[in-house]
């Protein structure tokens, strides 16, 4: 094991910005051209779920290093100042990275570190960008996958032991994504969403980690007897993704738990105004199907996202 | 003058937010029409005081007969972040200006892109007047993609300085001026610097180019000084200087500044100790357009932008 900066920068007042990454590699090596994979996290600040799987990672490397047969390389927080500061985006310069990349070293401060970031992970056969929804929606472990990369990224995402894998279509913005840049450079990538941002869930750690060791025997980075069993996860291709999106601005209090099965018309929640005590509005669900996302922090605007909910096609969407 | 109210988002705990574009129509029907948009952000208080200062000068000192094409202003979008001073959609730290063209089912910000973008909608000219995404102290100076939509002959009119005709990111296809350019205005953004002071100078620069553009478009029929024929610029013709060291920066040149080859243009002080740690020096003949705002610099960020001459 070993721990390198692969970005640094001297900040004004006594202290250093830097990105670290730290290597697994087998005590041994012989003369095969080892298969590599790259962890990454914390590319948004307030995103602390991929902390607690790539911490459970490390540990289970350091106890089985004799077990290792490839590099597993691991970056717990790209956005190393916004992690610290509650973040989300890159201190001072108010930017989304992964709205950043490729970068440039000639680029302003955050397109360099994304830069850096991109070149290190570079020449990986793999790489998994975990990120933990936002603060204000709590996800299920999902894999998100560009349609445009799918082909090569979707037998990756089946060993990964996550519930759900949602293709979805090319947008231009996310092209400015690390996952993006990664897959045209050759690496598959693939994006992990769970959880809730600044918050962690040890169930969906521990459930991420089984999929990457299950992944890592498959792509013979690692070698063990243990059998990792994952699940079956549902994919977007059979079915379809319904949003429902508050009505009304106000506190929305939740009517059921995150990860339900529901039938159309069950209630979701309602929007509440405190100071009057009245229902501004109750939100049903359009559809059966799996309440994927489930909103977490309470105050709404007109817009806001409540919840997203798969299920089968029913042309409503 | 009709006030025209464009939309009305309410909340759990704050008024209602109430964006509201004034409208002045023009005496000739077949006048181009020209829509301005002032601060689609929190801390853009130079966008702000532009705009408004517009619907004052078309409110109350400009004869009504020299207004020939309609124009509307929308001072501000995101008076919630402006009256918190933050910078973007203070719930959820979204920015308005990457979510055009819209969507009316979609999330808040997006549906006030949406509403924003139907009032904006079929005029022939669009100015928006945009903060500098990063802390940077500027000449004002016209932005415009490279589309396939622009109209860079037109952008001169404005007798800025300066163009900066940037090849898009794909990051750019959510902004306000290429989806209005798609939807067949001419747009135009004009970029500000990022302080939050309002500097008079400066917004009278840009409100004078806003005026003498719709002279030259013949939305006005209001004579004043010509500007610049304005130089175009790329990415190649801009040398960028960065930050060798972190620590206290002070600029010693301006933004429009001529510069020397290897003149000190600026200095970084050790925060703790006081003692100058690093000059910088012009790496090229040519102009200031801008430099980092900040009294305090980062290693490796951009210091200066410096329009190369000669």
């Amino acid at each position: 094991m070993k721990t390198s900066e692969i970005f640094t920068s001297n900040l004004p007042v006594g202290e250093k910005l830097s990105v670290k990454r730290t290597r697994f590699e087998p005590k041994s090596v012989d003369n095969k051209k080892m298969k590599r994979i790259s962890i990454v996290s914390g590319i948004h600040g307030d995103e602390l779920e991929g902390q607690l799987v790539i911490y459970l990672l490390a540990d289970w490397l350091n106890k089985n290093n004799d077990k290792l047969k490839g590099i597993v390389d691991i970056y717990p927080a790209v956005n190393s100042l916004g992690v610290d500061t509650i973040t989300r985006g890159f201190p001072l310069y108010e930017v989304d990275l992964n709205r950043t990349f490729p970068g440039s070293a000639n680029e302003f401060l955050p397109g360099q570190v994304v830069y850096a970031l991109a070149n290190d992970v570079k020449g990986s056969d793999i790489a998994i960008d975990i990120h933990s929804s936002n603060i204000f929606l709590r996800e299920i472990p999902q894999i998100r996958i560009n349609k445009e990369y799918s082909k090569s990224t979707l037998a990756l995402a089946k060993e990964l032991n996550c519930d759900f894998i949602w293709i979805h279509d090319a947008v231009t913005v996310l092209e400015a994504t690390f996952s993006h840049t990664m897959n045209s450079m050759g690496t598959k990538t693939l994006v992990v969403e769970m959880g809730v941002g600044m918050r962690l869930t040890k169930e969906y750690g521990n459930q991420l980690l089984i999929g990457i060791l299950n992944l890592m025997k498959k792509e013979g980075i690692i070698e063990c007897e243990e059998e990792f069993t994952v699940r079956t996860p549902f994919s977007s291709e059979i079915g379809d993704v319904f949003y429902l999106n508050a009505p009304k601005s106000g506190l929305f209090v939740p009517a059921l738990d995150h990860c339900a099965i529901i039938k159309e018309g069950d209630k979701i929640g309602d929007i509440v105004d405190p100071l009057t005590g009245t229902i501004y509005s109750t939100l049903k669900a359009p559809n059966d199907g799996i309440l994927f996302t489930l909103r977490e922090y309470p105050v709404v605007y007109e817009g806001s996202l409540i919840a997203r909910i798969f299920g089968e096609k029913s042309g409503k969407n | 003058m009709e006030k025209i109210e464009i939309l009305r988002i309410e909340s759990l705990s704050r008024d209602p937010l109430v964006v509201e574009g004034y409208l002045f129509k023009g005496t000739n029907p077949n006048a181009p029409k020209i829509a301005i948009v002032g601060a689609m952000e929190g801390e853009s208080i130079l966008p702000l005081y532009c705009a408004s200062t517009l619907v004052d000068f078309f409110k109350n000192k400009l004869e009504k007969e020299k207004l020939k094409g309609d124009v509307l202003i929308i001072p501000s979008i995101n008076h919630y972040a402006l009256n918190i001073s933050k910078r973007f959609w203070p719930l959820d730290n979204t920015d308005i200006n990457m979510m055009f063209p819209g969507y009316e089912l979609g999330e808040t910000t997006q549906r006030i892109a949406k509403k924003v973008f139907d009032a904006l909608n079929g005029y022939d000219y669009g100015v928006i007047l945009e903060r500098r995404p990063d802390p940077a102290t500027c000449l004002p100076y016209i932005k415009l993609y490279k589309s396939g939509y622009e109209d860079l002959l037109a952008a001169k009119k404005f007798g800025f300085k300066l163009i900066h005709h940037r090849t898009m990111k794909s990051i750019d296809t959510v902004t306000l001026q290429y989806n209005w350019q798609l939807w067949g205005t001419k747009a135009f953004s004009i970029m500000c610097p990022s302080d939050n002071q309002v500097d008079k100078k400066v917004a009278s620069q840009i409100n004078q180019a806003i005026i003498r553009f719709m002279d030259k478009s013949k939305i006005l029929n209001y004579h004043i000084f010509n500007g610049y024929e304005s130089t175009v610029m790329d990415r190649n013709t801009i040398s960028v200087v960065k930050s060798a060291k972190s620590g206290i920066f002070i600029s010693k040149e301006l933004p429009g500044n001529y510069v020397s080859k290897d003149q000190v243009i600026g200095e970084i002080v050790h925060s703790l100790e006081g003692n100058v740690i690093h000059q910088f020096l012009a790496p090229c003949n040519g102009m200031v357009t801008c430099f980092y705002s900040n009294s305090l610099i980062f290693e490796h960020a951009v210091a200066f932008r410096i329009a190369k001459i000669g």
